[in-house]
């Protein structure tokens, strides 16, 4: 089957495509720069310069696909110029659907955020549930517009399906700095943890392998219109730490912090970068937002995709050897080379 | 006669008025939920009563029609429900010139605004004084000191609103019924109002709070009986400065604020979906 993914430069783009290619599929991937170091690499992948912002660079990688599956997004916490989350994530989804829609594609599967959904009171949330806070921050408004046009595609006759991503974590390639990976990678690395204080605020962990299967089910039984949650298991930040421990062997050092600290570090970082020119990857509002209990369910996923959760310890146990791998690769390569 | 008490808020099922629910559910009170019948108001109190121990009433009801008000009251005494708190937040906002706003539009939200803030006011009012403490919020907006172009009617309904409770307050101060007005600035109440807020001048950015801040900052005002409650260090500055500010750097720098307000441009994220084909399908042969 001839498939696109789009955002194969991207942590879950680049293994969904792998993934694909790896179970027989012809995989075309629309990528901006056809020489990026992050293009997944496998002889049934076929790369397409363009980009999803361009309509008439994403007609020639999108004829003759039976599936789409739409990862590509701006994945910041925050940008100097907010318009770029709009331009890329609404109108370069609404190009995406138009040219699925025009073009016979038989499935069109949209990679979304439980951001969208926003935070859960006491118990965890599913994919009907009202959001209890307004948007603070345009990434997630901008994934809302979007989900809002796949509806809308859905209605004009287009198979459209929303894999909706919690925190994902798992063997894969970087692509920020406050994932949850570079938080695995610091303890092992036996370098100091910063933890939300209260440990108390729950958060859902999905691993990357069950969010690409999560992807794959959503495409093959996923209902039209439909959003499906692909997550993983609910945990404190206290217990996740103490489940870092059990698996990792290794004790870590864990510092509490505050909300008004992380405001202030946050504000500092976002400073300090417009000064120096640079776009800053997350502001005083973007680090508070992980104050908050982000607990979901993937009953839905689970009940009408057949959607299975790799255990917590087993996921962990596979990402930790692919960091250690990748740790001592670059160590050797690099004797200076500092876990940063 | 029910032991419980009930805290009634009109408009509820969206942006502020949702966030009142929320933030009152959070404090264990039981809660009558007046709003539009439709899906958010029945998700909204099932959300509410899966994660807290409160009594949700739903009331599903266009308070802009006739009748509805006395309904309402209607509903609410055959339900025997005790009311210690009352919220009036249903309302209509509006940004735009006189001139494009049509006639039918503005009677609504005078009805809205003006007429059932006061028709429940008056109607709840016997039910709030059988208790030994309740409370009135009205909500009000900082329009109503602000005259802002753009905001023309909107403005003169919340400065209504204000009076209305200035006064009522006074008239009710030495008995169990306490009043207060809610005066916010911008709020991002939902995700069209959020965009404009975001991508607007940098007052409007600097100045807008989300909802739930602006819930948990009125109801802490409320519990502590404050006359007039206005959310948010920046937009109680512009108080300040209005009080200090001569006329016309005021009236120049209102005239900025609104000017900058480009709703044009944000349209084209809102645009739902068409059927129109891609221009210039290229043929492709692959190679």
């Amino acid at each position: 089957m001839k498939v696109l993914v789009t955002g194969a430069t991207g942590y879950v783009g680049h293994n969904l495509a792998l993934t694909l290619a790896q179970n027989g599929n012809d995989v075309h991937v629309l990528v901006r720069n056809p020489r990026s170091a992050f293009i997944p690499q496998h002889p049934l992948i076929k790369v397409f310069a363009g980009d999803i912002t361009k309509m008439e660079t994403i007609l020639p990688a999108i004829i003759n696909c039976e599936v789409v599956y739409h990862t590509a997004a701006l994945v910041q916490f925050c940008s100097i110029k907010p318009i770029n989350f709009y331009d890329i994530n609404v109108e370069g989804t609404r190009n995406m659907l138009n040219a699925a829609l025009h073009s016979g594609v038989n499935k069109f599967v949209f990679t979304s955020t439980a951001g969208v959904l926003g935070p859960s009171l006491n118990k965890e949330m599913s994919e009907d549930d009202p959001r209890i806070i307004g948007f603070n921050n345009d990434y997630d408004l901008s994934k809302f517009l979007a989900e809002k046009l796949v509806k809308e595609y859905a209605e004009l006759g287009l198979h459209t399906v929303i894999a909706t991503s919690t925190k994902v974590f798992g063997p894969g390639i970087e692509t920020h700095q406050l994932s949850v990976n570079s938080v695995i990678r610091r303890f092992i690395a036996g370098q100091v943890s910063f933890c939300p204080s209260p440990f108390g605020f729950i958060s859902n962990y999905v691993f990357i392998d069950d969010l690409v299967n999560g992807h794959l089910l959503a495409a093959a039984k996923g209902r039209k219109g439909e959003k499906y949650i692909i997550g993983g298991e609910n945990f404190s930040y206290k217990d996740f730490f103490e489940k870092l421990r059990t698996v990792s062997g290794q004790k870590g050092i864990i510092v509490p912090m505050s909300k008004t600290v992380a405001g202030i570090y946050g504000s500092w970082h976002f400073i300090q970068h417009r000064l120096m020119g640079k776009d800053p990857f997350i502001n005083s509002k973007a680090v508070t937002q992980i104050y908050c209990n982000k607990a979901f369910t993937p009953a839905k996923a689970i009940g009408e995709l057949g959607y299975i959760i790799t255990p917590f310890t087993t996921a962990l146990q596979k990402t930790i050897h692919s960091l250690k791998i990748e740790m001592y690769a670059k160590q050797s390569l690099y004797p200076d080379y500092r876990v940063q | 006669m029910q032991n419980k008490v009930y805290t009634l808020i009109t408009g509820s099922s969206e942006g502020l008025g949702k966030a009142f629910a929320i933030e009152c559910a959070k404090r264990n009170m039981n809660l009558i939920l007046v709003a539009l019948p439709g899906p958010e108001l029945y998700a909204l109190a099932a959300l509410l009563k899966a994660n807290y121990p409160v009594e949700i009433i739903c009331i599903g009801k266009d308070l802009c029609r006739d009748e509805s008000c006395t309904e309402l009251y209607a509903e609410v005494t055959a339900l025997n429900l005790q009311v210690n708190m009352l919220i009036n937040n249903a309302g209509i906002g509006s940004t735009m010139l006189f001139k494009d706003g049509s006639p039918v539009f503005y009677e609504k939200q005078i009805r809205l605004n003006v007429l059932v803030t006061t028709m429940i006011t008056r109607m709840f009012l016997p039910l709030l004084q059988r208790h030994a403490c309740s409370y009135i919020l009205n909500v009000g907006s900082l329009a109503s000191f602000f005259y802002l172009p753009k905001k023309q009617v909107y403005g003169a309904t919340k400065s209504f609103v204000y009076s209305f409770s200035k006064s009522l307050r006074e008239e009710l101060r030495n008995s169990n019924v306490q009043v207060s007005v809610l005066c916010p600035g911008g709020i991002n109440t939902n995700p069209a109002i959020t965009l404009m807020n975001k991508t607007g001048n940098c007052i409007s950015r600097l100045s807008v709070m989300n909802p739930e801040e602006v819930a948990s900052i009125a109801l802490n005002g409320l519990l502590h009986g404050r006359e007039v409650i206005i959310p948010g260090r920046l937009n109680n500055f512009f108080m300040l400065l209005d009080k200090l500010l001569p006329v016309f750097i005021k009236k120049i720098l209102t005239g900025i604020t609104m000017k900058t307000i480009d709703s044009n441009r944000l349209n084209r994220y809102l645009v739902p979906a068409v059927t129109t084909a891609p221009v210039a399908v290229p043929h492709y042969s692959p190679n």
